[in-house]
């Protein structure tokens, strides 16, 4: 097994007390998501008073029922197709607000080159669950790159935890920015691949 | 392509931009590893990081260990 993967494997197994839990209280999947997006809007005021340890944990709690919401509705068999949108939707509020957090901590700061940077990571954030969503309207699955969600909300913790928010923030730019270019090359390939190509004439 | 040892620096390099791993692989640690170096390693000064304080985790690993 990977680090990463044994990692992953630890943090199931207090998830699924949890997800049990809420299946047995018949929380509705919807609910879950909605509470995460509230929780995240506190981390986000936590950062932007600079209180990153404070952040990191409420972090945690918003994102335990973000990654349960799915797991509970497949549990109930309440899988539904607004229940995905929604929570499309509710992450991207979820990612937004963190970002700004941070935008009014360094505004006040007076820190204008890390309110860029910021701005800059939160544009290329949206932009990559952009890319795949129009890219899959076009192409059966656009999966390419390395910084998806996950990925942002595991770096926003480190960030928070250990001190080293400026650092978290140029990874999250810089693979925000390739995982937007890796997905518009993806779907350029594929679409030119699958273009059907007119029979050879011969003559004129 | 079969890697050969003059493609083989550059094919590691596209294979690291143009992203195609899926996580818990071995690709995936690697670049893990590297980014939480990145991270932890830096010096806060050379990114002119506003809000760092203190030695980061490196320097509690340093002092938990002396």
């Amino acid at each position: 097994m990977t680090f990463t993967g044994f990692i992953g494997a630890a943090c199931m197994l207090p998830l699924r007390a949890i997800i049990a839990v809420c299946v047995k209280l018949k929380i509705h999947p919807n609910t879950l998501t909605f509470i995460g997006v509230l929780i995240n809007i506190a981390a986000a005021w936590s950062l932007a008073l600079g209180r990153y340890v404070l952040a990191g944990f409420v972090m945690i709690v918003a994102n335990i029922f973000d990654f349960i919401d799915g797991k509970v509705a497949r549990e109930r068999q309440i899988e539904s197709e607004f229940g995905g949108f929604w929570d499309s939707v509710m992450d991207r509020f979820s990612d937004i607000s963190l970002f700004i957090g941070l935008i009014y901590l360094y505004s006040t700061l007076g820190r204008t080159d890390y309110v860029m940077i910021t701005a800059l990571a939160m544009m290329f954030a949206v932009l990559t669950s952009y890319t795949r969503a129009r890219a899959e309207s076009l192409v059966e699955k656009c999966k390419v790159g390395f910084m998806e969600r996950p990925e942002r909300i595991v770096l926003f913790m480190i960030g928070a935890f250990t001190n080293r928010m400026a650092g978290v923030l140029w990874v999250m730019l810089v693979l925000s920015i390739l995982t937007v270019a890796d997905r518009i090359y993806f779907t350029y390939r594929e679409l030119e691949r699958n273009k059907p190509r007119l029979p050879a004439t011969s003559g004129v | 392509m079969k890697p050969t040892p003059v493609n083989a620096p550059l094919r590691m390099i596209w294979n690291a931009l143009y992203w195609t791993h899926e996580r818990a692989t071995w690709q995936y640690d690697v670049m893990v590893i590297a980014i939480l170096a990145f991270v932890w390693l830096t010096p806060p000064g050379w990114l002119g990081d506003p809000t760092a304080t203190g030695s980061g985790p490196i320097g509690w690993l340093i002092h938990l260990f002396k």
